[in-house]
């Protein structure tokens, strides 16, 4: 009798403190780097002659940045993000920054949430066009003369967006359109880390906008989860 | 283009043999046979010219009876030329090919230009040359009752002539095009077995002089601006491809005449700038479209047309004409020891034919109804007073698809008055149906097929068919119905 | 639980269903144009008849000719077109696509349709609305509200000669409107096809149209799916006139632009600044 009653009591008391433990615990994050096997494309040096004005901002020139890699066969620019096992919620607030400086976009992929406010600034001397080739999504062309207040939009669907100008075809960017606010972008170092994740089961996307995808599951504890991603790198 | 496998009446037809063994023979008016009937072909109308003039010659200017020389149908213009160089399906132009649709026609109007800077000079890509072939191949059959044949015994008795088997048309050459901006040129050589090569069409074209369409300005040898067009016929057969109506000229009538022949002259064009509106107004010369000068010296046909297409909603793009002919033939020609001399005809007398005409469309079915009112003065006619008759009929295209038609069509010719008070009235009136089927397995821009099915009666009243096979010559008795039969099973090819 | 009566489902469900299909705005699947009602099942017919060989079965612009063909033909199932009255990124209108269809695009293969009935034309835009689903999910753009147009005079014509040169449009069509800017050798369409600006020299028609108004149109829409940009966000409505009159200045047409543009040259010929990179780096 007195068993059955201390069982029953403990049980409650664990129902209690799980109820009353509220929303999860501190939460975990993962992290990990992005390397590369195999011999990537050779990047080539932009000739900017067509536009002095950019072109006297650097004083060596710029290469190409369809693959960028750091010390240790690593991969910069690769957007890694959960695709399953988070809830959806509503787009972040803070406003996504896309530049256009030296006839570069910097950063080179931006990565926002669907609805998630975007602005892009031209802080050249020169008009530019932006030129996002959205599928999914509209696509829209927008002149951007020197000086002009920032464009805004936000995109509704996911999806990875190339983005051009098309004065100045040496110009190319991405907008990742992620349905997550779970999400990181490699470094110049091939790091990631993505914040503020519940433990849970989670699959991870790591993209590359030339090696493509790869995908991983990870689960995360209370503390910080790895996920290394290797792509498969070609020359050409 | 050698006329399909259409049966024509022209001298180097299947009468050839007929015709000038009685020239040989010196006889004016005796046509007893002297030859059987040959695989029967069409000679282009080119051809036609030396033997056609001594015949004229021979029966003195008028020719008699048996020997109607109106020439035939030939077949045109499907251009994959066209369809390779815009690099638009055949079904674009035409409604089924070789019929033109309204974009079509307004494209030919325009003087084969499309409009968008990408015609002139002649825009070539490698796939682009003016040149297109067309032929058809295939099964026919062709029965004639009523012929008159030797029984063995000295007499002549009536016996049904059935004839079948495989058979090749000639091939149509199919050069059309722009020379320059607003210079069109067609050249349309036939090329038939032992017939040899006919030019069937050879014309310049000076479109939107004084930059309006209202101005185009055609010389050459060319089809009339028909709306309904025999030259573009659905049908192929020696029978059905024939439209009664354009080449019936009444017994006794020696007017070489057709209107769905090719004509040798000038034509004055214009339309709006859809062509729902369209006019054309032409010169000829009186030699249905003989080249060579052979009959009256300075004498001139005329030939006008009007045509105007309302939008009916739903149903379709509906367009009715008006058409008619005036035209003259000399009825005696001066002499050299005897021979008629070309060119020089005199006492030229007229004819001239007039109607109307319709293309409607209620969705898919389209009625292409016809009526025509005939006169050949008397001399013409062989007769005390000019020949008149009324002919009316009505063509039915129905489209289940781009790639699939039937047709169906319904002639009648009735003389309302003949030229000899005699002639017993209905003598040469005609009664035509045909039905057919055009299947396009294929319609790529580069080559088009058509499986066509054919068959088509034809009733002729107490003298000769004007088309199909038979001995060439007149029932025994003039109230006899002769009724000419050709079934046919072709594949029309067009690359 | 009560089991629920499937009939009574059966027919809510359906009631339902009328209820939404006779409130439900114009579907996708029509179109409507002056009055005109398209229907797409009617369209298709047309569509097979007419514009398949370039535009192909699926609509995707890869018809039996489209590999022959340069520029190539639209493909409907990304939705994006060039001629619109409606903003950059949007829709066109109904009416959009049936000017398309009845105009042709100059220098293209696509013709001018205007022999078809408009019937069959208002048909046909229906049935191009059914290749995208962006047709059901989002309606046509706003069209633009163009101001009217101010006097053709060379202020005008000045001010809009400024506007050319500070938007930087000779970095495409060149200083004289030849097509020849620095950037107009690379220049790809959407798709990666190499693709020319327009070249005002040549005279022929505006690929969507002819009329000063349609030239508005273009530069204030941009044409979707090229590299030519919206200049709505950088120009103010009554200041596009201005350009307009500068444009027509750059053709060899019978304009009154062009006509008051070759009075005024000779004597003020050296007051002009030339248009170009030596600007100061604009």
């Amino acid at each position: 009798m007195r068993t059955k009653h201390v069982a029953s009591f403990a049980l409650l008391a664990l129902a209690a403190s799980t109820i009353a433990a509220g929303p999860a615990p501190r939460a975990g994050s993962v992290s990990g780097t992005v390397t590369f096997t195999g011999t990537p494309p050779k990047m080539m040096k932009i000739d900017m002659a067509k536009e002095p004005s950019c072109e006297k901002q650097h004083p060596t020139p710029v290469m190409t940045e369809s693959v960028v890699t750091g010390p240790g066969s690593t991969l910069a620019n690769v957007v890694v993000y959960v695709s399953a096992g988070d809830q959806p919620g509503p787009a972040p607030s803070a406003t996504v920054r896309y530049d256009q400086k030296g006839c570069e976009y910097i950063p080179h992929v931006a990565v926002m949430h669907v609805g998630q406010p975007l602005e892009i600034y031209n802080n050249d001397q020169t008009s530019h066009n932006i030129h996002p080739l959205a599928k999914a999504n509209p696509e829209w062309n927008k002149s951007q003369p020197a000086g002009s207040p920032p464009i805004k939009a936000t995109y509704d669907k996911p999806e990875f967006i190339a983005v051009k100008c098309n004065v100045h075809p040496w110009m190319h960017g991405y907008f990742a359109v992620l349905a997550t606010a779970h999400f990181a972008t490699s470094d110049g170092n091939g790091k990631f880390t993505i914040p503020d994740l519940p433990p849970g089961k989670y699959t991870l996307i790591a993209w590359h906008e030339r090696f493509g995808t790869q995908t991983q599951e990870v689960t995360v504890g209370e503390s910080e989860a790895k996920a290394d991603f290797v792509f498969k790198a070609l020359p050409y | 283009m050698t006329d399909r496998l259409v049966k024509g009446r022209s001298c180097l037809g299947w009468r050839l043999p007929v015709v000038c063994g009685a020239l040989l023979a010196g006889a004016g008016s005796d046509l007893a046979a002297t030859a059987p009937a040959n695989r029967p072909t069409r000679a282009p109308a080119a051809e036609a010219g030396p033997a056609y003039t001594a015949y004229v010659a021979a029966s003195g200017g008028v020719l008699p009876a048996a020997a109607r020389v109106a020439i035939a149908a030939h077949r045109e213009a499907t251009i994959p030329a066209f369809a390779r160089k815009y690099n638009m399906p055949c079904s674009a132009c035409h409604t089924a090919w070789p019929e033109l649709n309204a974009f079509g026609q307004t494209f030919k109007d325009n003087g084969y230009q499309i409009g968008n800077d990408r015609d002139s000079p002649i825009w070539l890509n490698p796939s682009y040359i003016p040149f297109a072939i067309r032929t058809t191949p295939g099964w026919r059959l062709e029965r004639t009752t009523h012929q008159p044949v030797d029984d063995g015994l000295g007499g002549t008795v009536e016996k049904t002539l059935t004839q079948s088997g495989f058979d090749i048309s000639g091939a149509d050459l199919l050069m059309l095009g722009t020379l320059y901006k607003d210079i069109t040129f067609g050249f349309v050589p036939t090329v038939e077995d032992g017939e040899g090569v006919g030019i069937e069409a050879a014309f310049v074209r000076f479109d939107n002089l004084f930059r309006s369409r209202w101005a185009n300005l055609k010389v050459g040898k060319f089809e009339l601006d028909n709306m309904l067009s025999e030259k573009r016929s659905m049908m192929l057969s020696s029978n059905g491809g024939f439209y009664q109506t354009y080449h019936f000229v009444p017994v006794g009538d020696g007017t070489d005449f057709g209107l769905g022949d090719n004509q040798i002259g000038a034509e004055w064009l214009g339309h709006s700038a859809n062509s729902y509106t369209r006019f054309s107004v032409a010169v000829l010369g009186s030699v249905d479209g003989v080249p060579g000068l052979p009959s009256a010296k300075s004498s001139y046909d005329a030939a006008f047309t009007l045509s105007q297409a309302f939008e009916a909603g739903k149903l379709g793009l509906e367009r009715i004409g008006l058409y008619g002919y005036v035209g003259q033939r000399a009825t005696t020609f001066e002499t050299s020891g005897g021979e008629p001399i070309p060119g020089t005809g005199r006492n030229s007398k007229g004819f001239y034919r007039v109607g109307a005409v319709g293309d409607f469309f209620l969705g898919n079915l389209e009625l292409l109804p016809l009526f025509m009112h005939g006169s050949d003065s008397k001399d013409l006619a062989g007769g005390t007073r000019s020949a008149t008759w009324n002919s009316g009929l009505l063509e039915l295209h129905y489209y289940v698809s781009p790639q699939l038609v039937f047709t169906q069509r319904d002639e009648i010719i009735r003389m309302s008055r003949q030229a000899d008070p005699a002639t017993p009235k209905k003598l040469g009136n005609i009664d035509a149906f045909t039905f057919g089927y055009r299947w396009y397995p294929i319609m790529y821009s580069r080559a088009g097929l058509a499986l066509v099915g054919e068959v088509s009666f034809t009733k002729t009243t107490g003298t000769v068919p004007l088309s199909g096979d038979g001995v060439g010559l007149d029932p025994l008795s003039p109230s006899t119905g002769v009724r000419s039969t050709s079934v046919l099973l072709a594949l029309d090819f067009d690359f | 639980m009560k089991r629920s009566n499937p009939v009574a489902v059966l027919v809510s469900g359906l009631g339902l269903c009328l209820l939404a299909s006779g409130t439900a705005p114009l579907g996708a699947q029509e179109a409507r144009v002056d009055g005109m009602q398209g229907n797409a099942g009617a369209g298709k017919q047309y569509y097979r008849r007419y514009c398949i060989g370039c535009h192909g079965k699926e609509g995707d612009g890869s018809g039996e000719n489209a590999q022959w063909i340069d520029p190539r033909p639209r493909d409907f199932t990304i939705a994006t077109f060039k001629c619109r009255s409606t903003p950059t990124g949007t829709l066109p209108t109904d009416a959009d696509l049936f000017h398309a269809i009845t105009r042709g695009f100059v220098t293209t293969n696509m013709p001018p349709w205007g022999p078809l009935t408009r019937q069959v034309r208002v048909d046909l835009v229906a049935y191009i609305k059914s290749f995208s689903p962006r047709w059901k999910t989002q309606g046509p753009g706003t069209p633009i509200s163009i101001p009217a147009e101010t006097p053709a005079n060379m202020e005008s014509i000045l001010r809009g000669r400024e506007l050319f040169q500070k938007m930087e449009c000779w970095k495409c069509h060149g200083p004289a409107g030849h097509g020849d800017g620095p950037s107009a050798s690379t220049l790809t369409d959407s798709k990666d096809n190499p693709i020319r600006p327009y070249n005002f020299s040549s005279g022929s028609r505006f690929k969507c149209g002819e009329t000063n108004e349609d030239l508005y149109r273009i530069f204030m829409t941009g044409l979707d799916g090229t590299p030519m940009p919206s200049f709505a966000d950088n120009i103010q409505p009554q200041d596009a006139w201005d350009l307009v009159h500068f444009l027509r200045t750059l053709q060899p047409l019978p304009t009154p632009e062009a006509a008051a543009w070759h009075a005024w040259l000779p004597a003020h010929a050296g007051e002009l600044k030339p248009i170009g990179p030596d600007q100061g780096g604009q």
